[in-house]
């Protein structure tokens, strides 16, 4: 009977106790609307920073609708801010670009997602300010209209973003790499990494290249699968290369440039798996481009699983016989189906989404690798091709 | 009628919702805390229960196969931050993985002896006399089953041994013979579990098993105690799940370990769910120390 009085004093602590707050890590909080001006009070942001809250800040402006990523950890110091910024699309004579400008300066660099009403025929494009000098890199991505996403140190004035055209006679894209090293603008923000989307794209010299082992380019004759299940390649490009036929030579090595990014992470925020979001990086980017060594036959995976090692970044791959290749399932505690069903990591090689796995993709010299991360079976990322096959 | 388990006399009700809670809390909540205290109280309950039994059984089969869940899962996840170095795969081998593998195969090793306890408490009886009102044929099916495998070992030893005696036993002659008496055995076994199944099924017919207003006999009394050990018991259950509901107990293995500890509201939670596992073991305690005061007072 004596137990039985204790009973309410248990519920009371109980009520009490309901009260606590218990504190997570990051979390994602949903979209919010900016107001008309434009002005966000301090007491959100500090509310946001206390909270370790990624919020969205959504507004729209000229039709085109945009969205703030702010991550509460980045927030140096609470302040009212005008999150609100102009944007106008335009559709250049080869280029397409829009201008935006906004009129605060945050202190810190959230990302800015724009959504286009129109698709740009490109993948990644460069942020310009007013007196035309680069300033940082910017995806695209998005399946029927381009989505893209920037993160700029100061924000305030006028910006300009250009797509990259991939054609060899895109000019921008010839001064681009030269431009931002001597220009103040890469002092000034002490940003010591290279942008990923500033990496220049090679043209195509087939034959010409060294390194690649023993590779073959397609001539496009082939009509059926091969035995791993791989329909044929286009004209142009590579033909795999089985690994087991590769002897690595470690005596010549050669340089490509590799990036891994999960900028299209920041656009399906709410897709994302709630315990993820404390690997996620603010920027979406995982590891700058930058210039790599390799030895004569390694294949992109060989490359990756080194250079994920070397810095340091988790990566876990498991080998698939029937396409004869290694299938990277999560790099940087991302993984496959972490952010929607259709999620999980895509390569491009120069550009082009290859139809076949990362180990039987033999490297040559001055090759681009990027890993990219897309949401809908790299439809967002621009290579919904190397999937579906047509 | 005399229990050297106090809590086994209690009402069968007690005694299931007892065995619910707490395979329901083990099972669900992966908090390591929780996991410690619920694997320490079946460990104790296992060994009052029964002593040295349960010690062989930990050492010959629990622990190779807790330690091969621990070792078996950093080998297959590679989730996680914290890098600890690389397997010959190419793959990390991450700290959490590890962790995550130790806490599943506490989990596993709890659920276990909370399962020996629970046959040793929780006899056919208790369990047809509390569903088989509402699901005789189930409850009947449950039981049956329960009991085939030790009834079946025991039928099988009689029946290799009358075999060995007529020279008929898997220990003589060729392989081929060796083989010839197995399937032999085989067959008498399953002849014999099929006939004791019908036999059983008739003969519970034959009584009336299942029809309405049929009436079972049962020397379960709920009294005063019991009620109790229910409230507190319904008490324990509804304060944990408030608990869970409200993420008092949140933990999480991957990407990186974080969870609730050292907040009061959830040490609160471990604190009932200490008591809440240990309710047989202090009820069977003071029981004794009674007894044993009760005899000493003669």
């Amino acid at each position: 009977m004596k137990r039985i009085k204790i009973f309410p004093v248990f519920i009371c602590i109980m009520f009490l106790l309901c009260g606590c707050d218990l504190k997570g890590g990051k979390n994602y909080q949903g979209t919010m609307e900016i107001p008309e001006n434009g002005i966000v009070d301090v007491s959100i942001f500090k509310q946001i920073k206390d909270d370790s809250a990624v919020v969205t800040f959504k507004g729209n402006s000229n039709g085109c609708d945009y969205e703030w990523v702010i991550f509460g950890d980045d927030i140096p110091e609470p302040k009212t801010l005008n999150l609100a910024v102009e944007i106008n699309e335009k559709q250049e004579e080869r280029s397409s670009g829009l201008s935006f400008s906004s009129e605060d300066n945050f202190g810190f660099a959230p990302v800015l997602s724009v959504h286009l009403n129109s698709n740009w025929d490109c993948q990644n494009a460069t942020v310009y300010d007013s007196s035309n000098k680069a300033v940082c890199g910017a995806s695209v991505t998005g399946s029927e209209n381009s989505i893209i996403n920037f993160s700029v140190d100061n924000s305030v004035g006028e910006f300009i973003v250009r797509a990259d055209n991939e054609s060899e006679n895109a000019p921008i894209i010839a001064e681009t790499p030269t431009e931002t090293k001597a220009s103040p603008v890469s002092t000034e923000t002490k940003n010591t990494k290279t942008d990923p989307y500033l990496t220049p794209v090679e043209p195509e010299t087939p034959n010409a290249v060294s390194g690649g082992g023993n590779r073959v380019i397609s001539d496009g004759s082939a009509t059926e699968q091969d035995k791993y299940k791989t329909d044929p390649v286009p004209e142009g490009r590579p033909m795999p290369v089985e690994p087991e036929d590769t002897q690595i030579d470690s005596s010549k090595t050669y340089t490509c440039t590799f990036s891994i990014e999960c900028s299209t992470i920041l656009n399906n925020l709410a897709d994302l798996n709630p315990e993820k979001i404390d690997v996620l990086p603010a920027d979406g980017i995982i590891l700058p481009a930058c210039e790599v060594e390799f030895y004569e036959g390694e294949s992109v995976y060989d490359v990756l699983q080194r250079i994920c090692k070397e810095n340091n970044i988790h990566m876990e791959a498991s080998w698939t016989p029937i396409y004869n290749s290694a299938y990277v399932e999560g790099i940087n505690n991302l993984y496959e189906f972490d952010c929607g069903s259709l999620s999980g990591w895509m390569y491009r090689v120069n550009g082009w989404y290859p139809n076949y796995g990362c180990s039987r993709y033999q490297l040559t010299d001055g090759e681009t690798v990027e890993w990219r991360y897309t949401c809908d079976l790299g439809n967002d990322v621009g290579g919904g091709y190397a999937v579906s096959g047509t | 009628m005399m229990y050297r388990d106090t809590f086994s006399s209690f009402h069968p009700t007690v005694n299931f919702l007892f065995f619910g809670l707490v395979f329901a809390f083990s099972m669900f909540i992966m908090h390591p805390v929780m996991l410690a205290i619920s694997l320490t109280a079946a460990l104790l309950y296992s060994v009052y229960l029964d002593g040295k039994g349960t010690l062989m059984f930990c050492l010959k089969f629990l622990l190779p196969m807790t330690l091969a869940a621990a070792i078996i899962n950093p080998a297959f996840s590679h989730e996680g931050m914290t890098i600890l170095r690389y397997l010959p795969s190419g793959n990390p081998l991450t700290l959490e993985s590890v962790i995550y593998g130790i806490s599943a195969a506490v989990m596993l090793g709890a659920v276990t002896l909370w399962f020996r306890c629970y046959t040793a408490v929780m006899t056919s009886d208790k369990f047809v006399y509390l569903f088989g009102k509402f699901i005789p044929s189930l409850s009947l099916i449950l039981s049956m089953t329960l009991r085939f495998v030790p009834k079946f070992i025991s039928q099988l030893e009689a029946v290799r041994d009358a075999q060995f005696c007529i020279g008929r036993d898997v220990s003589n002659g060729s392989i081929f013979r060796r083989i010839k008496n197995a399937v032999t055995i085989v067959s008498i076994m399953i002849t014999w579990s099929l006939e004791n199944a019908v036999e059983t099924a008739e003969s519970m017919k034959s009584r009336g098993y299942g029809l309405k207003g049929r009436t079972a006999f049962s020397i379960y009394r709920f009294d005063s105690r019991d009620k109790t050990a229910l409230t507190w018991l319904i008490f324990c259950g509804v304060f944990l799940i408030c608990g869970i509901l409200a993420k008092g107990l949140k933990w999480r293995y991957f990407p990186s370990i974080k969870g609730t500890l050292t907040e009061p509201f959830t040490i609160c939670f471990f604190i009932v769910y200490l008591f809440l596992c240990m309710t047989p073991i202090i009820i069977d305690r003071r029981e004794d120390k009674i007894w044993r005061s009760l005899r000493s007072k003669i």
